[in-house]
């Protein structure tokens, strides 16, 4: 019997995000099949792979980063060297910096670290927050006022915070809202209805539906970004159609495979060769589940997630 | 004269005024000169706003004024009346836009005239999030300065954004009023048209945060009415000039209160004639509702003091119902009923009572709001227990009239009283429950006769007639029913369709706590699921309920019946109470429970049936239910109903008995059915179990196989 193809449609797709401006700038999602299902359909954009720096810099890095960074000593020369990384296609700052359980920058600090960082690269800008639900709320506003006209998106507004966050970057100063949940495709959603019902137009809306590293309850994840890229496309929940952002290293580069000296663990042999498996793993994962972006620290991991996207797309 | 002619004379008298000036202007400056405010983008943003046209020079501002005109319609219409009302907003613009000619600043400390648009940008945000709740407009002059510092002060109290016009500004600076932007009070200027500049930032706001077109009025309108929770206090005197003003206010959505006696307009124009109440009433119109973030009493209030036990020696006084008439009652009223956050104590407080003495209490929180309703009241009542506990040295059992409360003697000491407890269930009433609760009062009863008489003649009843209501809710008498997903967090698939007879599996969420949840949080977890069409009644199967479920399981699960266990039956998450399975030598079921460690006459324990029962998959011929739903007549329906039950530990048997035995009572004539039913200390393998049920005549054996 001859094998006939019978390409899976659907009647929905994934809306196109842009972030950026000029020649650099991106568009994520606008695809109507499963992830990287090219057999089935038109993949839309093909997944983008971010650079993430830190307003606090390299904090006990693996030799492959510190040699990569060598002699930057602001943000913004790690930010144009993060630029030139191969296979970036946009520039993701965190301002972990501003924990207040942790260094607590002000936001005036912080904001300044951020206009030095527009300023130093052309490649698009994601800027992640605190973490803190009480900071970023004070502090992502004022970084989508001071990157006005630049396209940003602002990661995350969370369902504690999305009002000031969303108002803010979505509505005042014309950025992309990341909305941010904990890896649960109903509050995805839930984030999703309010933010827009705050009037933040659906097509300036980019999720981050949350992830852990793999081996880490990860079956939960790919669960959730399934379940959503199934609901957007089979069902047309057109409150699931946002694409997807993962910031992937922050959460790899805590885990203790990542973390622990090779001296203490030698039998795990080297750290970084490590540090840069979890985060290949966790973010090709990421990618096949249904993520259209994902943030990344190695360059080498840069490399290869970004020659994993070429070769599948 | 009508209320009519006054807003046409006074918005004829306004163009007349903007006519002569835009007309010395041009004799002064030519048709070319520029007009408009510093830093905006808007060029004259009313006018921008509402007809999507931009004016730059005295020719064009000309011209606007003739467009003007056209609005200027004499009927004796409401509309009319709005249209005639937004002219003269407009007109009162044109005059202010002349002002700034040449990059003048006509206005100096204290007052501000235009707001740039970085301020409306920076206050769109607090706005949206509700931490400025709303934006106060205060005009002309207050009986007295005090009045006019008092009322400025309860606004910036509540966070709310005060602009003010007029002599009120000199009246809070003869007082030495702090005033500026910073601290939210923002004068504009002396004259009645400086009032233009806090429209242009709602204006401005419905084009920057609402995406309004400009030039889309009806979209603007429907914007500053529904989004930008403004309002006005205009002080008597009011002249022409004011009150066509006040038209516009009205036509943009922003009611108008006054102290003069003049013409009412229900919800738009009001008129209070107290000073002192301007506040409140101004809230109510607008329905603007102040977050509480802080309990103000003198002890802490945290979820860490909810099991805090307080023992009888450490105890200042306790309120025992079991012992002394004692209730807690949540009671809806109307509107003019209540008073926001008012505070009655009738009887003594709690210094007045002896060290560790018994005594009665009663506490009534009554409750009004556009969208309560008295099936909200066991829903926050049954809330009073943890939010009670939860105040430090606090403790707090039972529910309705047979509660326990002990105070300690450190949280007494700490200057804890009746007022600290009834400003707990204010606070946290009006806080969780924002979306139903406008207005929240509560008076607590000392005295023990007061307590006896109000829990029998009042709280009783009350608890009667919810019963009652309760009991009489049939899935036939409503109209809709609620999904469930609280739980797809652990279990994906599974929806709980919840019915006023069967509520979630987990016990948790009867019908009206899934009502109650839909209407405050309507993006939430518990949607309506229409039950418009049947497909087999006698099972349970509706077109919408398979619908819904299709569309909360993301397509997982196909169709369900409510009523039968056997086919299509309802998924269970994990969380549920009881399982019930079929138990094939007796034709009927059992039902373990999850507090019942021990074995079943199926051969397995509630956790080895829980494995296959969760999950959200449909296992026929097993099902996951809460307690309640064991006596309802609903209960496997489709099969035969509770007939079929034959086995259930003992301590489940005796929880549910009264209930059981009046359903079986009612609907085959069976008297004391308990007595049939097998437990633990009978039975726990099937054929001890049949031969139990044969020499009990139990009516399962005789009944069609279930399978």
């Amino acid at each position: 019997m001859p094998f006939n193809r019978k390409p899976q449609k659907f009647n929905a797709s994934i809306r196109e995000v842009e972030i950026g401006v000029g020649e650099k700038a991106i568009k994520i999602g606008g695809e109507n099949v499963f992830p990287f299902y090219t057999f089935d359909g038109d993949l839309g954009n093909t997944p983008k792979v971010g650079v993430e720096i830190s307003d606090l810099g390299l904090d006990n890095p693996v030799p492959g980063i510190a040699a990569y960074y060598e002699g930057c000593t602001t943000a913004a020369q790690m930010a144009k060297k993060a630029a030139e990384m191969e296979g970036a296609d946009f520039l993701a700052l965190s301002l972990e910096g501003g924990d207040p359980n942790g260094a607590n920058k002000s936001v005036d600090e912080l904001v300044a670290v951020v206009k030095e960082v527009a300023e130093a690269v052309d490649l698009p800008l994601v800027v992640e927050g605190s973490k803190n639900v009480e900071k970023d709320s004070e502090l992502l506003p004022k970084v989508a006022e001071v990157l006005q006209g630049k396209n940003v998106l602002i990661l995350s507004a969370k369902e504690e915070n999305y009002k000031a966050i969303g108002a803010a970057a979505g509505l005042a100063y014309n950025q992309k809202v990341g909305a941010e949940s904990a890896v649960d495709i109903n509050l995805a959603k839930q984030l999703n209805v309010v933010t827009t019902q705050l009037g933040v137009k659906p097509e300036s809306i980019v999720m981050n539906v949350g992830t852990a590293t793999a081996g880490y309850g990860y079956e939960y994840v790919v669960s959730t970004m399934d379940r959503i890229k199934a609901a957007a496309l089979a069902q047309s929940d057109a409150t699931l159609q946002m694409p997807i952002i993962t910031p992937v290293s922050s959460e790899t580069w805590g885990v203790k495979e990542s973390v622990s000296e090779e001296a203490d663990a030698p039998e795990w042999g080297s750290r970084e060769e490590r540090a840069i498996a979890m985060e290949i793993e966790t973010a090709a994962a990421d990618l096949v589940a249904g993520s259209n972006a994902v943030i990344l620290r190695h360059p080498q991991s840069v490399a290869t997630i970004a020659k994993m996207i070429k070769e599948l797309a | 004269m009508t209320l009519f002619d006054v807003v046409f004379k006074g918005n004829d008298a306004v163009y007349g005024l903007t006519e002569s000036a835009i007309n010395d202007a041009v004799a002064k400056y030519g048709e070319e000169k520029a007009v408009g405010f510093p830093d905006t983008a808007y060029c004259l943003p009313c006018y921008y706003s509402v007809t999507g046209v931009k004016v730059t020079n005295l020719k064009e501002l000309k011209e606007a004024l003739g467009v003007v005109k056209t609005l200027m319609t004499r009927e004796q219409k409401l509309n009319d009346a709005f249209m005639s009302g937004v002219a003269t907003a407009l007109c009162a613009e044109f005059i202010e836009a002349l002002k700034y000619i040449d990059g003048a600043a006509p206005y100096a400390e204290p007052y501000y005239g235009h707001l740039a648009d970085a301020i409306i940008r920076e206050l769109g945000v607090p706005l949206v999030t509700g931490d400025i709740p709303g934006v106060a407009v205060i005009l002309g002059k207050a009986p007295t300065a005090e009045d006019a510092v008092a009322l400025v002060k309860s606004y910036q109290a509540q966070g709310i954004l005060v602009t003010m016009v007029g002599e009120c500004i000199d009246q809070c600076q003869s007082l030495g009023l702090n005033m500026g932007y910073g601290v939210r009070v923002v004068p504009l200027g002396a004259d009645v048209t400086s009032v233009i500049h806090v429209v242009s930032v709602a204006l401005r706001a419905a084009l920057i945060f609402g995406n309004v077109e400009p030039g889309d009025s009806a979209s603007l309108m429907k914007y500053t009415m529904e989004r930008v929770p403004a309002f006005v206090n205009a002080f008597a005197p009011l002249n022409e000039v004011i009150v066509a003003c006040g038209a516009g206010a009205i036509a943009l959505g922003f009611p108008v209160i006054t102290n003069e006696e003049t013409f009412r307009v229900p919800k738009s124009l009001i008129v209070q004639p107290d000073v002192s109440k301007f506040n409140a009433t101004s809230l109510e119109a607008r329905d603007i509702k102040i977050k509480i973030t802080k309990i103000d009493i003198p002890v802490a209030f945290a979820s860490a003091y909810e099991g805090e036990i307080v023992r009888r020696g450490d105890m200042q006084v306790e309120f025992d119902g079991s012992r002394v008439d004692c209730f807690e009652l949540v009671h809806h009223k109307d509107m003019s009923e209540v008073e926001d956050h008012h505070f009655e104590l009738i009887g003594p407080d709690f210094d007045e009572f002896p060290v560790g003495s018994k005594q009665s209490i009663g506490y009534i929180v009554e409750v009004a709001g556009k969208n309560m309703q008295a099936d909200f009241e066991p829903v926050f009542e049954r809330k009073f227990h943890s939010y009670i506990n939860c105040i430090e040295g606090v403790m707090h059992t039972g529910q309705r009239d047979m509660i326990r409360i002990r105070i300690s003697k450190a949280t007494y000491e700490a200057g804890f009283r009746a007022k600290d407890l009834a400003e707990v269930l204010y606070a946290r009433i009006k806080s969780e429950f924002d979306a139903v609760v406008d207005k929240c009062q509560v008076k607590i009863y000392t005295k023990a006769e007061d307590c006896t008489k109000l829990r029998h003649e009042m709280a009783i009843p009350m608890f009667d007639k919810r019963d009652e209501r309760l009991s009489s809710l049939t899935d036939e008498t409503v109209d809709v029913y609620y999904s469930c997903i609280m739980c797809q967090a652990f279990s994906p698939s599974h929806v709980c369709v919840v019915t006023p007879e069967r509520l979630g599996l987990c016990g948790a969420v009867s019908w009206f706590d899934a009502k109650a949840t839909n209407e405050l949080d309507p993006a939430g977890p518990c949607q309506v699921i229409t039950k418009e069409r049947p497909i087999n009644e006698e099972i349970g199967e509706y077109e919408d309920v398979n619908e819904a479920v299709r569309k909360f399981s993301q397509g997982a699960l196909e169709d369900v019946s409510l009523y039968s266990i056997m086919e299509k039956p309802m998924t269970s998450c994990g969380c549920f109470e009881c399982i019930c399975g079929i138990e094939p030598f007796s034709n009927g079921v059992i039902i373990t429970n999850r507090e019942y460690a021990g074995m079943t006459p199926l051969g397995m324990t509630f956790s080895e049936l829980a494995s296959m029962t969760g999950g959200g998959v449909q296992t026929p011929g097993f099902m996951g239910h809460g307690k309640h739903f064991i006596a309802s007549k609903k209960f496997m329906k489709a099969e035969g109903g509770v007939e079929r039950i034959v086995w259930m530990p003992k301590e489940l048997k005796d929880t549910v008995a009264e209930k059981l035995n009046a359903t079986a009572k009612e609907v085959y004539g069976i008297d004391n059915f308990t007595d049939m039913i097998g437990d633990e200390t009978i039975a726990t393998d099937p054929e001890t179990l049949v031969a139990f049920l044969t020499e009990k005549g139990h009516p399962a054996l005789g009944m069609d196989p279930l399978m």
